[in-house]
């Protein structure tokens, strides 16, 4: 220890100096860089010129408030509201037409800015599997009283631009479940029952492959004691009876759009079954059937555009897991590992700077990487027919994509970091090379061939969960979606992956350590 | 004289005997927990389950095949490590016969791991896939080397595994360094299957079916569906010889014409 006399500070430094200059002066380490970078963009850029997306004929997806892509398409029985007022309805029951129904089909009270779709709403709605539900503007949704099944007593106040919903199980006593500043609602809203059911989603998993397929599906709910007030005791003429967002099948101005594209394979004019016509205007006691199809809800995008362009990188990741192997096993190999630790026996310390170095130097060419794809992507991207308006175009600067280009580049950084630990317990390239890619690659591919819990997860235990971070888009717990990890789905958000992969990393470098400080160099 | 010299090189290599271990273990461990996970519980009905169950009882190849790539690669790549190549080059000259007669060594070796391997995926297969629908009630008979497509993916299996180690001694041989060579034939092996996941375009999805290293070659494995296969058996395992055989050439070009 008599030789590290110097200040600390200044010590680690040099270390930091020392392994930079080892670094970048062989030559082949800069190549493997380069080819991490050129496989990243190639792949990406491979991947968004042979994807293509074909529309379904409609036209593009209403907009919500929020500006996000919604499906609204329900059948609502309405009439105009004007002013400050309420409605009331209990739901009575809710059933599926064709024996299931699913656990998000909706049935309730809704006060809407017109029936065009995508048009400004809140609603107090009844679910056969989440219980009574206060939804509005397509993205809020907060749970009412645990265990609500029907019948169940549903009511909506408008206060000025204040909505709020309330719940009772008799009628008298209220129960408020949530309240939303709608501004921009106009004096005359339109206010009524709507029930929607939406699509049913089956999926095959087999070893040959993937198959979802989505059918649409009805349910009919039965009401009793509607009401509006102020507008008195409504009378049949005012009611109106309307197929939200399904071309042909509406009112007169038939909904204002045509049908929203659904997820691929969905059938965009569903055939009706003669159950679903069963549909009418409350009567003179208040009591109505209605059934519907559809959903009202964010819509997922067919594609995350900012992973398809960052793809790349899985396979990208390869030579990084090979340089940060050799980054340290080179120094086994040729005996220099001896000189390294003869000139700085604080070997915990080597260890720590060959991490930072190889880190930094990591993310800073990942990152070039990853902008680089995402920039170079973006004509293949809408060449491919991936383009507005299904697809809002994006930019570096929205948060989800910088997270997911920069998040990338910290996975990349973390990979390498991960697989000179690896290299520093197991001191072989080969063995540690092995060790890694098949702790990282293997998972993607055997996933698709997994039961689909199974895969899940492994995707969500193994270092590979740190890719969850190029997922953009959101999730809604309101909505059900089918997570299949061969299509790039996570389990868990953006920052819990990366939390698995961190921990890896951590124990790693820490068995690492242990290691270098007992062991002959 | 070389083959001998050459066998007894690879047999005293340390990692030789667990590698030849890991392919067997691993490939007869990895089918079974492949058939262990299909149930005809998942499918409509189970007789409407299409499921290649020869196809899933070998299985584990796709991870077996890492640790063949892995004892090829350091069958060459070691020697230029330790610097014995020099050694062997002068007592052997001829560096076609001294490369031929690695990749005979090596390739044996592993075919004789390959096939008690395949025969325990095909025999593992026979006995837990009954037990999860698959019966011959329902129209899955018991595996068996009697039926001609069973025996061809046997057979293509074990020539898959030899393939893919022929494949790494060509890239160990022009890559020269363990770490670099192996970089390269996992990206060969991998990438293809990655890349075909992310593209969402059928043609394309083909397309780079038909011409992956790994993916056509397995398509020998194939004993139902055969026209819904990107690529016929024995072409696809075709295709797989010829990336071997471009990838030996590339390396014994290098091997004659460079210095050790």
């Amino acid at each position: 220890m008599t030789a590290t006399t110097t200040p600390s500070g200044a010590g680690f430094a040099g270390l930091l100096r020392a392994e930079w200059t080892k670094l970048r002066s062989v030559r082949r380490w800069a190549l493997t860089m380069l080819a991490a970078i050129a496989l990243t963009v190639l792949i990406s850029l491979l991947s968004a010129a042979s994807s293509s997306f074909q529309t379904m004929g409609g036209s593009a997806p209403p907009i919500g408030p929020d500006g996000v892509q919604v499906q609204d398409t329900f059948r609502f029985v309405h009439q105009p509201m004007t002013g400050n007022g309420e409605v009331t309805a209990r739901v009575l029951e809710q059933s599926g037409v064709e024996g299931v129904i699913a656990g998000w089909a909706k049935a309730g009270i809704m006060i809407k800015d017109g029936a065009r779709p995508g048009a400004r709403y809140a609603a107090m709605l009844l679910t056969p599997g989440h219980g009574v539900r206060w939804q509005t503007n397509f993205v809020v949704d907060r749970a009412g009283s645990a265990g609500g099944t029907a019948p169940v007593w549903l009511r909506l106040t408008r206060t000025g631009d204040t909505l709020t919903g309330y719940e009772s199980t008799d009628g008298t006593n209220w129960r408020q479940v949530g309240s939303a500043e709608l501004s921009g609602l106009p004096e005359t809203a339109e206010v009524g029952i709507f029930v929607a059911s939406p699509n049913f989603v089956r999926v095959e998993r087999q070893f040959s492959g993937t198959s979802v397929s989505a059918t649409p599906t009805w349910s009919t709910a039965r009401f009793d004691n509607v009401g509006v007030r102020p507008a008195g005791a409504p009378s049949a003429a005012q009611w109106r009876d309307e197929e939200i967002g399904v071309i042909g099948l509406g009112g007169p101005d038939a909904a204002g759009g045509p049908a929203a594209p659904e997820g691929p394979g969905a059938p965009d004019t569903p055939d009706l079954p003669d159950a679903a016509r069963v549909s009418g205007v409350p009567d003179s006691t208040g009591a109505s059937t209605v059934t519907g199809t559809g959903d009202v809800a964010p819509r997922a995008p067919d594609e995350d555009l900012t992973r398809m362009s960052l793809s790349g990188v899985l396979i990208g990741l390869m030579p990084i897991v090979a340089l940060g192997a050799l980054f340290v096993t080179a120094e086994y190999r040729r005996g220099m590992i001896r000189t390294t630790f003869a000139a700085s026996p604080r070997r915990g310390r080597v260890l720590a700077a060959k991490s930072l170095v190889l880190g930094a130097a990591t993310f800073v060419a990942g990152l070039v990487a990853c902008v680089t794809a995402f920039l170079a992507s973006q004509p293949g991207q809408r060449a491919s027919g991936y383009k507005p308006p299904y697809f809002p175009s994006q930019s570096l600067l929205d948060w989800p994509v910088s997270r997911a280009v920069v998040g990338t580049a910290l996975v990349l950084a973390l990979v390498a970091v991960f697989s000179l630990a690896v290299g520093t317990i197991l001191r072989r390239s080969a063995a540690a090379i092995t060790a890694v890619i098949v702790l990282i690659v293997l998972p993607q591919m055997v996933a698709g061939a997994l039961p689909l819990t199974a895969a899940q997860w492994l995707m969500r235990l193994t270092p590979a969960a740190g890719l969850s971070i190029q997922q953009t888009a959101p999730r809604y717990e309101h909505v059900a979606g089918i997570c299949l990890p061969e299509s790039g789905c996570f389990v868990d958000g953006p920052w819990v992956g990366v939390g698995v992969l961190c921990g890896y990393v951590a124990v790693a470098v820490a068995v690492a350590y242990w290691l270098l400080r007992r062991r002959d160099a | 004289m070389t083959v001998h010299a050459e066998w007894t090189k690879l047999r005293t290599l340390p990692s030789t005997t667990w590698l030849g271990l890991t392919v067997l273990v691993a490939t007869v461990a990895f089918s079974a927990l492949a058939t262990l996970a299909v149930d005809t519980s998942q499918c409509p009905t189970p007789t409407e389950c299409f499921e290649d169950t020869t196809r899933v009882s070998l299985w584990g190849v796709r991870v077996a095949q890492v640790a063949v790539a892995v004892l090829a690669v350091l069958a060459v790549t070691n020697e230029y490590g330790n610097g014995l190549i020099q050694t062997t080059l002068a007592a052997n000259p001829r560096r076609w016969t001294v490369l031929a007669a690695k990749a005979a060594v090596v390739t044996a070796l592993v075919l004789a791991a390959a096939v008690p391997g395949v025969l325990g995926s095909l025999l593992a297969g026979r006995f837990i896939l009954p037990g999860n629908g698959f019966a011959p009630a329902n129209g899955y008979p018991p595996l068996s080397l009697a039926d001609e497509p069973t025996l061809r993916a046997a057979v293509g299996t074990v020539l898959y595994l030899g393939l893919v180690a022929l494949l790494a001694i060509g890239v160990g041989t022009a890559v020269r360094d363990t770490a670099g060579a192996m970089i390269v034939v996992f990206t060969l092996l991998f990438s293809f299957p990655v890349v075909t996941q992310l593209v969402s375009d059928p043609k394309w999805q083909e397309r780079l079916e038909k011409v992956a290293p790994m993916t056509s070659g397995l398509a020998v494995q194939a004993t139902t569906a055969l026209e819904r296969q990107p690529i016929g058996p024995w072409a696809g395992l075709g295709v797989l010889a010829g990336w071997a055989g471009a990838a030996l050439l590339v390396g014994a070009l290098l091997f004659r014409f460079r210095d050790a």
